[in-house]
């Protein structure tokens, strides 16, 4: 049976860099909202405190 | 009474049987020895051989379709897709993500890891073996017995028990086969190197974590909706924290019930007649070779990394040799290595960051796999 090359490089690149792609967009998009829990979350802890101070 | 005998005799499976049974009984015991003795993955390999074994005593039956016990679990649980997402969920129940919220970067090295399986599916084509049957005997390569289970029942099911048998070996192998690779490519300064402490994760962060990650997953990669969708529901029943019967059920009754069929299942595909073959050598062969590249690729990514990052910031390279997934050997054996370079090292936590993202990586090469080859 013939191998179909042009079809495996197609694979070969798309995977690579498919699987690169979304990982560096999870790593960009956890970096973001652990950011944003982390202001909210430190506001939220700055107004609990204010009463007693 | 003589005539009785031998109605008895030739009803019986024992004139049926052929010298490719007794061969496969041979491999059946190979791998009950490797389970019960040596316990090397014994869960799944101990159902796998009971199965291999059943499956090979002749006129049993029971894989004959539409009719055979062991069939019906194939057909509903692997053929129609149920038991992978079901161990997938089991395992989110089980994963701490915290480690990888942590420390984002190492997400990269859970994609690094998959540049192993990529090169095996072209290595695979060299070999002769066709494009599904490539892509099935690439995944080998991601250390992911579901992934590798589901993917290959949708490329090339005929491959079903030599890539499963493959992967869970390879993952019981991993503090074999890593170490020597690990040493290889990393100098004895780079294997002393101290990470900083990771920073602490909040319940909040946890809980966001696998809706933000399934949705984003599913969204680019929407064939990979059935493992991740799980993998995340489970995660959400552990960090929620308001759900622990589902948890306990999720990551114990559930698991071990579906770990039962899929082993059995697996086992039973495998016949004289289908697992007696040369490719069958040249699958184990490329699925060794899948994972020794792939804990190369994940090593070599966190040297690359490295080069960009500050000295107080730079990681101990033996972490990305974990971004196979095999959860948690391969962070257990990044941890063993680690401590005998700096026995003050305590690399485990480290690791599992890479290690989670292999598991998601795997899935997502997967998926990519489908998309271009299903």
């Amino acid at each position: 049976m013939e191998t179909d090359w042009p079809k495996v490089l197609e694979v070969f690149g798309s995977g690579i860099i498919g699987v690169f792609l979304v990982m560096i967009l999870l790593q960009l998009l956890t970096q973001l909202s652990t950011r944003v829990i982390d202001i909210i979350e430190n506001r939220n802890k700055g107004e609990d405190a204010e009463p007693g101070a | 009474m003589f005539n009785i005998l031998k109605e008895l005799i030739y009803s019986s499976g024992v004139v049926s049987l052929t010298g490719g049974n007794l061969v496969m009984w041979l491999v059946a015991f190979v791998l009950l020895y490797l389970a019960i003795k040596k316990q090397y993955e014994p869960l799944l390999l101990l159902p796998i051989a009971f199965g291999i074994l059943v499956v090979n005593l002749p006129l049993t039956f029971l894989m004959e379709p539409e009719h055979g016990l062991i069939w019906f679990f194939y057909h509903y649980g692997i053929e129609q897709d149920i038991i992978p997402p079901l161990i997938f969920l089991g395992l989110g129940a089980m994963i701490d993500f915290g480690p990888l919220i942590a420390n984002p970067k190492t997400l990269l090295l859970g994609a690094g890891a998959q540049a192993g399986l990529y090169v095996t599916f072209f290595a695979a084509i060299l070999f002769g073996f066709d494009l599904q049957e490539a892509g099935s005997i690439a995944i080998i390569g991601g250390a992911d017995g579901p992934t590798t289970i589901y993917l290959t029942s949708k490329l090339a099911p005929h491959l079903l028990g030599a890539t499963a048998v493959s992967a869970y070996a390879y993952m019981a192998l991993v503090p074999i086969i890593q170490p020597p690779m690990m040493k290889l490519l990393t100098t004895d300064r780079e294997r002393k190197i101290v990470m900083t402490k990771l920073r602490p994760v909040s319940k909040l962060q946890k809980i966001c974590f696998p809706i933000v990650t399934g949705m984003t997953i599913m969204l680019v990669v929407p064939p990979a909706a059935p493992l991740i969708s799980m993998l995340m529901l489970g995660n959400l029943f552990k960090e929620s924290g308001v759900v622990e019967r589902l948890t306990n059920a999720a990551s114990n009754e559930l698991m071990n019930i579906v770990t039962i069929f899929l082993g059995l299942s697996i086992g039973a595909t495998m016949t004289a007649t289908t697992f007696l073959n040369p490719k069958v050598l040249f699958i184990f062969f490329l699925g060794l070779f899948a994972f020794v590249i792939s804990t190369a690729a994940g090593l070599l990514m966190a040297k690359f990394m490295n080069l960009f990052l500050k000295d107080k910031d730079k990681i101990n390279p033996l972490i990305g040799a974990a971004g196979v997934s095999a959860v948690p050997m391969a962070a257990r054996c990044v941890h063993k290595v680690g401590s005998e370079a700096n026995r003050r090292n305590y690399l485990l936590m480290y690791a599992m960051g890479p290690n989670v993202a292999g598991v998601i990586g795997t899935v997502v090469a997967a998926a990519i796999l489908l998309k271009n080859l299903g």
